[in-house]
């Protein structure tokens, strides 16, 4: 049995219906998400692709509730985001969702440790608790030891592994990452990815990636495609396979 | 807790990340204050001495006169000898013990002083040598000569202004004249014993000074006064005290139409305008300099919220509420300004109490004339730190912390996350 169908009959992780984005007014105004209507079951393990620019970052703030749609909703666990006051998306994110950004946004004040914890000290999660969940990733990902650096010390790898921790810790429903092994060599690649498979298959958390890496969009079980915006292609695949519609033909 | 803990790490981190720019903020808060405690202590203690210096001049820090007796300078408008004695008796009753420093009745009319060469308008003063040593600083003052003694009788003492335009010296010959208490013009040989230099010009200009008992016989006075002066051991009662004695005295059956009871601000209005009109002006340059140093405050935590756009976009991406931001940018901004604030106070203390415990010498900015609205100026001034100053100035560094932190923290608080994260740092 799939994550997928474990999780059937509740609602769907992630639902957009008709969903608009335009950026500034008039003639220069720009429509970087049109009329996407999407459904994310719960356990899903989905790559958004497309060329730059076709809005895939936007799509993923969107469903995070980091920016308001221009038209359409969006809903997580089955709750409207753009119903939801300030601090109710706020929480929303705390307890739902973990993020992974295209640049490593790390907190430049606190240690790798400290910035991987930080969601779960928001969530009030015991100091011995988040300090031994911490430690196993952190050795799992190839971060032991370099648990009091601060993100000037690292490495790009090492902060983007270090985000990619802040994101999966805790295990939230749904992991939005944008670009999450951009700077990753193919062997620290696979050690995320294999952390996050084993996620999802375990824990049956869903993981939506923007992502140009064949490597992730190997292992994703659907892809759907972005062009200026629209839904281009949107198909379920077995896990390995790279269908050829999936590359830009100017990017690759 | 643990939300409060981290918002606090992160703001304690992101002071001491700006070291240099909180090193500057810093510094301008604990100059500001710092500067600001100290020109309020010497203030408070260049006030204090005004007002010792003045009270004991003669006014005392209670005055008690006939209520005509400041505008008609009439002997016609004293205080018999019968209310003086119900005066005296009334401070006694409504004082504690060793409150009143002294007690003494005063002659003082307007007369004028003649001598070989020439006459000059005066005010002449009757009052005990034995007293005045120990209370007022004529005899402190005396520059040739010496002062009045017990036992003196048809001696004077005149400020240096006087014998220089009458030309004496001690030993000189003086003829003082004035209205007795019957209307007519009487006159009095006295013999110059010594000259006084206060620094107040119209003092040194205008005063002569015999005995108490000399004046009361020469203008046929008995034992009345034309005032009834009270010193008192601090200046803190000095309000409570004269409404009191105006109780008293109406009971005993001396009224206010007999005798007026006035405290050192009504009897020196001149003074009390001058110590009020001094404290405003402070108060308009602190206020002035303190709203430069709460801009710079702004203007510093303004720049550290900018500057970390991108990272407050990631927290409230990550779950941080908004409220929790505006808390971070507050924690962060009043630490620096309360922790900054205690140092500058802390400076001012130890510039006050520490470097300049044994005064400072203020001679420079009086010239020649030592003198501040009628009262002599002791040119050392000895700062005084007054509770009341603690106090307001401290609330003064917490305002400045909230007030200066608020324009900040909201514009962090309007941070949108999608937005700041693609902010270039």
């Amino acid at each position: 049995m799939t994550s997928k169908e474990m999780a059937a009959g509740s609602s769907p992780a992630v639902e957009t219906h008709e969903l608009w984005k335009t950026f500034g007014e008039g003639e220069t105004a720009v429509h970087a998400v049109q009329d996407v209507s999407v459904t994310i079951e719960s356990g899903e393990f989905v790559a958004l692709c497309g060329p730059s620019g076709s809005g895939k970052t936007t799509l993923v703030n969107l469903i995070g509730g980091l920016t308001d749609p221009t038209r359409g909703r969006v809903l997580v666990d089955g709750r409207d985001v753009g119903a939801m006051s300030e601090r109710q998306r706020a929480q929303l994110r705390l307890d739902r969702i973990g993020f992974v950004f295209q640049a490593f946004n790390l907190l430049p004040v606190l240690t790798a440790l400290e910035n991987a914890e930080f969601p779960l000290m928001l969530r009030g999660v015991s100091r011995e608790d988040r300090r031994e969940e911490v430690s196993k990733l952190f050795e799992h990902i190839g971060l032991g030891g370099l648990e009091d650096r601060r993100p000037g010390a690292l490495s790009g790898g090492q902060q983007q592994r270090v985000a990619v921790a802040r994101a999966v810790l805790g295990a939230p429903a749904l992991v939005l990452a944008d670009e999450p092994t951009a700077n990753l060599d193919t062997q620290a690649s696979d050690a995320l990815l294999d952390v996050m498979e084993v996620l999802n298959r375990e824990r049956g958390v869903t993981f939506i990636f923007c992502t140009h890496d064949p490597r992730v969009m190997r292992r994703a079980r659907r892809i759907i495609r972005l062009v200026d915006g629209h839904v281009e292609r949107d198909a379920e695949k077995e896990s390995g396979d790279l269908p050829s519609w999936v590359l830009d033909p100017v990017e690759t | 807790m643990e939300r409060w803990l981290l918002i606090t790490r992160i703001a304690l981190r992101n002071l001491r990340r700006q070291l240099r720019r909180s090193s500057l903020t810093a510094s301008a808060m604990i100059l500001g204050i710092g500067f600001l405690m100290f020109v309020r202590a010497l203030e408070g203690g260049a006030h204090l001495m005004y007002v010792e210096t003045a009270t004991r001049m003669g006014t005392g820090h209670i005055a008690m006169e006939h209520p005509d007796y400041m505008g008609s300078q009439d002997l016609a408008d004293r205080i018999v000898a019968a209310d003086l004695a119900t005066a005296r008796r009334a401070v006694g009753e409504v004082t504690r013990d060793h409150e009143v420093a002294a007690i003494f009745p005063q002659v003082k009319v307007g007369g004028l002083a003649q001598s070989a060469s020439s006459s000059i308008p005066v005010r002449i003063a009757g009052v005990d040598p034995a007293l005045e040593r120990d209370i007022s600083f004529f005899a402190d003052k005396v520059v040739e000569g010496r002062y009045l003694e017990p036992g003196d009788r048809l001696e004077a003492i005149v400020g240096v202004g006087v014998a220089e335009r009458l030309r004496l010296e001690p030993g000189s010959r003086l003829v003082l004249m004035a209205a007795g208490a019957g209307g007519e013009l009487e006159s009095q040989l006295v013999l110059v014993t010594g000259l006084f230099r206060t620094g107040v010009p119209e003092v040194d200009r205008g005063v002569v000074q015999l005995p108490i008992s000399t004046a009361r016989e020469w203008l046929d006075l008995g034992d009345d006064a034309t005032s009834m002066s009270v010193i008192l051991a601090s200046d803190d009662r000095t309000g409570q005290i004269a409404a009191a004695l105006r109780e008293r005295l109406a009971e005993d059956g001396v009224g206010a139409e007999q005798v007026a009871v006035r405290p050192w601000w009504e009897a020196m209005p001149d003074l009390y305008a001058g110590l009020r009109a001094d404290a405003v002006q402070t108060y308009v340059m602190l206020v002035i300099l303190l709203g430069i140093v709460a801009l710079a405050v702004v203007n510093s935590i303004l720049m550290a919220v900018l500057n970390r756009t991108r990272e407050f976009g990631v927290m409230r991406a990550l779950g941080l509420s908004r409220s929790s931001i505006g808390a971070m940018v507050m924690v962060e901004g009043v630490i620096l300004t309360l922790a900054s604030g205690l140092m500058g106070m802390a400076l001012g203390l130890a510039i006050s109490m520490g470097i300049f415990r044994d005064g400072v010498d203020i001679s420079w900015l009086f010239g020649g004339d030592l003198a501040f609205a009628g009262a002599i100026v002791d040119p050392v001034i000895s700062p005084a730190v007054l509770t009341v100053d603690v106090v307001a100035i401290l609330s003064i560094v917490m305002a400045i912390g909230v007030l200066a932190t608020v324009y900040p923290a909201w514009h962090a608080t309007r941070i949108e996350p999608a937005e700041a994260m693609q902010t270039d740092e």
